[in-house]
């Protein structure tokens, strides 16, 4: 009907006339015998089921703070000094492609993955970027939105004993699962595999207790709740009931347990990978996705660089370009690169122009995003900023498109609509197409 | 007909089987007022049956005028023919009823107007809405203000804009804005209107006038009322019209049921034409819209099954609460669910007032009492514990956001704020008096620690949003842009309100870590539409201009929380309401809007009353909510109310809350936390600084304060809380260090009464001989007393995982 981008604001689920006929349906279930399938006759939805797409797993690798795109993927050598920045470049696999000199790992690969230096948005706040980048969708006033990980855990749920979405160390603003209900929230370790002696909370059972104590106390524990259990059933009892089983699994399944034991790699792939957080989280990210995780988030160091980027750059690159290099090419190694998406992002990028205190501030209308495997081109540059890299000036993906195309990627159609509370179904994708030039 | 089923009936013994009787016939609306040669009132008869069915009469009953020469009727509508006054009278089957006609300038033809006549057009017909020409962008290169709120500027679009090629005064029908909408010519919109329709006529006699605009005393649209406001309708198949009439600044009122826009928010139990007709279908509850100028208002449609045989059962009714949960029960043709058991009772009650389980002694004392009022003596019992009021203390620095904030917000403010608030509890402060206080505050945050409330939010919109959401429970954010789609509110009262806190002034005092609070005296709010400057008006009624120099915070404390102001009572009563059901009667709480109504708004409108009457007093609320049969119900449903979450036909079954969680574990472990800045042993509910959390509190889902949203506090379950109770430091090690097992077995006691104080201290009851049965087999292997002390920890260990334990009940 429409060939207007659409925006929160004329999006058919933010008007009143459109989605009248779903608005607030399921909002009055649970009064008298109006049936679940009922309302979900009612609504009709064309949009394709979920279903594991080539990108079985998942890897988001944020960067918050916002990357700067000159200092990393998108270095504009030709540029006038104060453009071009403190950093030189360093020849990559790829005929004519640059990165940043500090990238020296990452060049190695550069014929592995696709650089897409045409991300565009509007938003130059850190959480309201960081919403662009971790929902796909722009915030909105009236509705917090799920992450990826979230509706990648509401639509395709567990693997091998295994929570659908973890979340290294702890869930990013904007991981969580906005309108979604709480059992979609990711599995948050609460430490961090860098750290020595690290250990997810709660996993393994407390010291002294065995596995034959502990069977004893489960099956007391169902002797307690037995008597309850009979007496009544809620959803969240449910829920609880479902938490439960999910920990026993998790618990009692040493294979499992194991996905989060870092210790189990070997001394010299950890080395590779990098004895620090950008090594050892995106190696126990590896670790869990092959172990049957679905969805992992992880977040390393802090790109707010305001003043003297040359330094900051110095201090975390070289940790993420080691880290990064060896999970692309680990991941390659044992077959999983193909289906496994493993996708970098920040907030935004930086101002063209290095500022007062030798640093650059946030510049959202263009900046660089890395995506790779799961059916991702592998070797290839997607769009362009000019030569300032201030604007798109070649193919600019926007936030909309960039989600249409993960989603696309992950079997989740981008037409698909979820339940926001009061029943008003929400589209997961405002608008958005898969950028078909993005696919192998 | 009816004589014959009455007769056929009698032979049944029983008497819910008798046909039901009429009890009520209702006219609306109450009175008819004509004004124009053109005017019309459409009247709608309902008649109420002893079940609490209604049927629509109007077919069936007889109209007459009093004064034929004065009004006459075309079927249910009454026009005018001369000025003057007289009666209509309706009959219906035994009843008649009479009501007030009044006909002015029954001689004098309508002027059409831009705002009052075409704009409607344009809402009714879908031009104006976000999808389309209401877009921020418009559509196709053609703005109009979402829902219409801006008349002048669409005024301009239409008539100006494009080279004024919009419209054709000289062929109006050749005009672009009638060709597009009746798809004469390509429109992506579609076909919109027909030639004949009233809509389309309406816009061609503004055409024909001339396409005139409104003159500067135009009459706005001042309120819309629909009629009647309730259906029970039984069957599928039933119907209801239902009439809308919009109240004008002159005084004047029009029936706008054509031109109004309707919308079901269930169509599978109750759908709506677009001229208002309700039919009902599947059994469930509907609420009906109809959107007018910028007001939206609800009529509540219940359809039932035709079915016979539902008999309220005789139930007893405590007090009002009671009479008015059964009242909607009788009409959706639900039965509550029996009493709990008085263990149930007490362990839910006390938990629920102090946050904390009875003790085992408790327990037992309360069930060997043979007082036929133990139950409201218990409750007023509780009701002086400290801990009450620490529980509320709680919710309250909750919706006040009391929390450092880095070098904003110091630690020394918030223990100040938060005693303070503690303080006015503690003194039973009644709300009206703690809210005024708190939204006038000025002076040093140091000397009156009120004034942290206007530290806390420094941003003029954003402040009077959380006015609105915190003492209201309503969510203003979307007039902020627009007119609200969903609800009564335009950006006018948007504006309006957030001008009340448009001079509040701050400095930095003395020591510079305190904030002086003051009254600038100037200052306001600009309207987006125009860039006007917004005086201060309340929300929702008229009134609000502050005297000359007064500050104009002052004046809105005065009517917020006040009798005037309609929301501030039902906001609390909700809230606390929702406390105690685990959900509110407006349920999120701070999400009250005409599209999200009470699920029975005449028991919510007595609480609010009675909380009024009683001076805000939240203890005597708390009494009656906790004394009514509703929230003693037990939580086992039956056949009728299984499916129901909405109406309070049983007892709701709600998780622990974080802090309470903690406590009670603390409690029955006897053990011992410390929270920054709290002496040892102090419990999580009064934990002063929201950003003071611990693992445990943070995955049970502890509000940190960063808003005042009611969704901060996390009830729902995860992975991390099973894990944590199963594996974590908090049950293992409070079972181990409170030493519980030691102490019982040094008194002497044996496994089983070790078990069964177990259960009475955290589960309220006694083990169930099976259980004891069952958990007396884990004995058999244990030789040594420390083999037996093992045991027994871990029987406590699978008590505080049970379900039982970890939910109120």
């Amino acid at each position: 009907m429409s060939n207007q981008k659409p925006t929160w604001c004329n999006s058919a689920d933010h008007s009143f006339y459109t989605s009248r006929r779903n608005f607030l349906q399921v909002g009055a279930l649970g009064t008298l015998g109006l049936t679940l399938g009922d309302a979900l006759k009612a609504q009709a939805y064309e949009a394709t089921p979920s279903k594991e797409g080539k990108a079985k797993n998942v890897i988001n690798i944020y960067l918050p703070g916002g990357m700067a795109h000159q200092e990393s993927f998108d270095p504009k050598m030709y540029a006038p000094i104060e453009y071009r920045g403190p950093m030189g470049t360093i020849k990559t696999k790829l005929e004519g492609v640059y990165f940043s000199e500090l990238m020296k790992e990452t060049a190695k690969i550069a014929d592995k993955i696709t650089v897409v230096r045409s991300m565009t948005h509007g938003e130059a706040a850190h959480e309201r970027g960081t919403h662009n980048m971790m929902t796909g969708v722009r915030p909105s006033p009236a509705l917090e939105y799920p992450s990826f990980g979230s509706v990648v855990s509401h639509e395709l749920g567990p693997r091998n004993n295994l929570p659908p979405y973890v979340a290294i160390p702890s869930m990013t603003a904007n991981g969580g699962t906005g309108y979604l209900g709480s059992a979609f929230a990711p599995f948050s370790l609460g430490s961090d595999p860098a750290s020595a002696g690290f250990k997810v909370r709660d996993l393994s059972l407390p010291s002294g207790i065995d596995d034959k104590r502990f069977a004893t106390r489960r099956s007391m524990r169902a002797t307690v709740d037995e008597h309850f259990s009979k007496l009544e059933k809620t959803d969240a009892l449910d829920g609880m009931d479902t938490f439960y089983q999910r920990a026993y699994s998790l618990i009692s399944s040493e294979k499992a347990r194991e996905a989060f034991d870092i210790e189990k790699e070997s001394t010299k792939l950890r080395d590779e990978y990098g004895r620090n957080t950008a090594g050892q989280r995106m190696l126990l990210a590896r670790r869990l996705v092959e172990s049957g995780v679905r969805f992992v988030s992880m977040t390393y160091g802090g790109w707010d660089h305001h003043d003297n980027i040359k330094r900051a750059m110095e201090n975390q690159m070289p940790n993420f370009d080691q880290a990064f290099a060896r999970l692309i090419r680990d991941l390659d190694e044992r077959g999983m690169l193909d289906n496994t998406l493993v996708y970098v992002t920040s907030e935004f990028g930086r101002t063209p122009k290095i500022n007062q205190t030798a640093g650059r501030d946030h510049w959202p209308k263009v900046f660089s995003i890395v995506m790779a495997g799961g059916g991702v081109k592998r070797g290839y540059v997607h769009g362009s900023s000019d030569a300032q890299g201030a604007e798109p000036e070649n193919d600019p993906l926007t936030v909309s498109d960039y989600s249409a195309t993960v989603y696309n990627l992950i079997g989740i159609d981008p037409e698909r609509r979820l339940m926001s509370p009061g029943g008003r179904p929400q589209a997961i994708v405002l608008d958005g197409h898969v950028q078909k030039d993005l696919l192998a | 007909m009816r004589t014959l089923f009455t007769a056929l009936t009698l032979a049944l013994p029983l008497a819910a089987l008798a046909a039901p009787s009429l009890v009520e016939v209702r006219v609306v609306p109450p009175d008819i007022n004509l004004s124009s040669k053109q005017d019309s009132q459409s009247v709608i008869v309902q008649a109420v049956y002893s079940d609490s069915t209604t049927r629509d009469v109007t077919a069936q009953a007889q109209f007459s005028l009093a004064d034929k020469t004065l009004a006459r009727l075309e079927k249910s509508v009454v026009h005018p023919v001369a000025d003057g006054k007289t009666e209509l009278t309706v009959k219906f089957d035994s009843k008649t009823l009479t009501l007030p006609v009044k006909v002015e300038k029954s001689a004098v033809p309508l002027a059409i107007s831009f705002s009052l006549d075409v704009m409607p057009v344009f809402t009714k017909a879908g031009c104006n809405t976000g999808s389309c020409h209401g877009s921020a962008r418009g559509k196709d290169g053609f703005h109009l203000s979402l829902f219409g709120y801006d008349h002048e500027g669409d005024y301009g679009k239409v008539t100006r804009q494009m080279l004024g090629r919009r419209i054709n005064l000289a062929l109006p029908e050749e005009s672009l804005l009638l060709t597009k909408s009746t798809g004469a010519v390509q429109h992506t919109g579609g076909k919109l209107l027909e030639p004949k329709d009233d809509l389309y006529q309406t816009i061609v006699r503004w055409l024909e006038a001339g396409a005139p605009a409104d003159a500067k005393d135009t009459a706005y649209v001042t309120g819309v009322e629909i009629f009647p406001v309730q259906a029970v309708l039984e069957g599928s198949g039933a119907s209801q019209q239902f009439t809308v009439r919009a109240k004008y600044s002159d005084g004047s009122d029009r029936d706008v049921t054509k031109i109004a826009s309707f919308v079901s928010n269930n169509d599978v139990s109750a759908k709506v034409t677009k001229t208002g007709l309700v039919t009902a279908d599947k059994r469930g509850e509907a609420f009906v819209m109809a959107r007018f100028d910028a007001f939206t208002v609800g009529a509540q449609i219940l359809a039932i099954p035709k079915e016979s045989g539902f008999s309220f059962p005789q139930v007893a009714e405590h007090n009002y609460i009671d009479t008015l949960v059964h009242t909607k029960l009788k009409k959706i043709r639900i039965t509550p669910s029996d009493v709990t058991d008085d263990a149930t009772f007490l362990r839910r009650v006390t938990l629920d007032i102090t946050g904390l389980t009875p003790s085992a002694e408790d327990v037992r004392a309360f069930l060997a009492d043979k007082d036929a009022k133990k139950r409201d003596k218990k409750v007023d019992e509780l009701l002086e514990r400290p801990e009450f009021t620490e529980l509320w203390v709680m919710k309250f620095a909750e919706l006040l956001q009391i929390r450092t904030d880095n070098n904003q917000f110091l630690y020394k403010s918030v223990l100040q704020y938060y005693d303070w608030l503690k303080d006015q509890f503690a003194r039973n402060v009644p709300m009206d008096q703690l809210t005024q206080e708190l939204l006038t505050a000025k002076g040093g945050t140091f000397s009156n620690p009120a004034a942290n409330f206007y530290k806390v939010e420094t941003d003029v919109l954003k402040l009077s949003e959380n006015v609105a959401q915190v003492f209201m429970g309503m969510r203003m954010q979307c007039a902020q842009c627009h007119n609200h789609p969903f609800d009564r509110w335009t950006m006018n009262d948007y504006y309006g309100f957030a001008a009340f806190f448009a001079q509040v002034g701050r400095k930095t005092g003395e020591d510079q870590r305190e904030t002086v609070v003051f009254n600038r005296g100037n200052g306001g709010v600009r309207h987006p539409v125009g860039n006007r400057d917004i005086p201060p008006k309340f929300l929702g009624m008229d009134g609000g201009t502050p005297a000359e120099g007064q500050d104009r915070r002052e004046v809105m404390a005065k009517w917020l929380a006040s009798p005037q102001n309609p929301f501030f009572a039902k906001n609390l009563a909700n809230l606390v309401w929702a406390h105690f059901f685990g959900k509110g009667i407006v349920e999120p709480v701070d999400d009250v809007r005409i599209s999200n109504p009470p699920s029975n708004p005449e028991l919510l409108d007595e609480l609010g009353k009675r909380f009024t009457d009683s001076n805000y007093n939240f203890k005597k609320l708390v009494r009656d909510i906790c004394a009514s049969r509703t929230y003693q119900l037990t939580p086992k449903s039956n056949e009728l109310n299984a499916e129901d979450t909405r109406n309070f036909a049983k007892g709701t079954i709600r998780r622990l809350r974080a802090e309470v969680l903690l406590d009670v574990i603390n409690q029955v472990t006897v053990t011992k936390d410390k929270f920054r800045g709290l002496p040892v042993g102090s419990r999580a509910v009064e934990i002063v600084d929201g950003r003071t959390t611990s693992y445990f509190l943070t995955t049970f889902g502890r509000a940190d304060r960063g808003t005042v949203c009611s969704c901060e506090v996390k009830m729902e379950p995860n992975l991390s809380q099973a894990l944590h109770l199963l594996n974590g430091d908090t049950v293992n090690n409070k079972i181990q260090s409170g030493g519980l097992v030691a102490a019982m077995t040094k008194e002497g006691k044996s496994n089983e009464q070790i078990i069964e104080e177990f259960y009475w201290r955290s589960l309220a009851r006694p083990p169930t001989q099976t259980e004891q049965t069952k958990l007396a087999e884990y004995f058999t292997e244990a030789k040594t007393p420390a083999d037996k002390a093992v045991v027994l920890n871990d029987v406590f260990w699978a008590v505080l995982n049970s379900k039982e334990f970890i939910f109120n009940h």
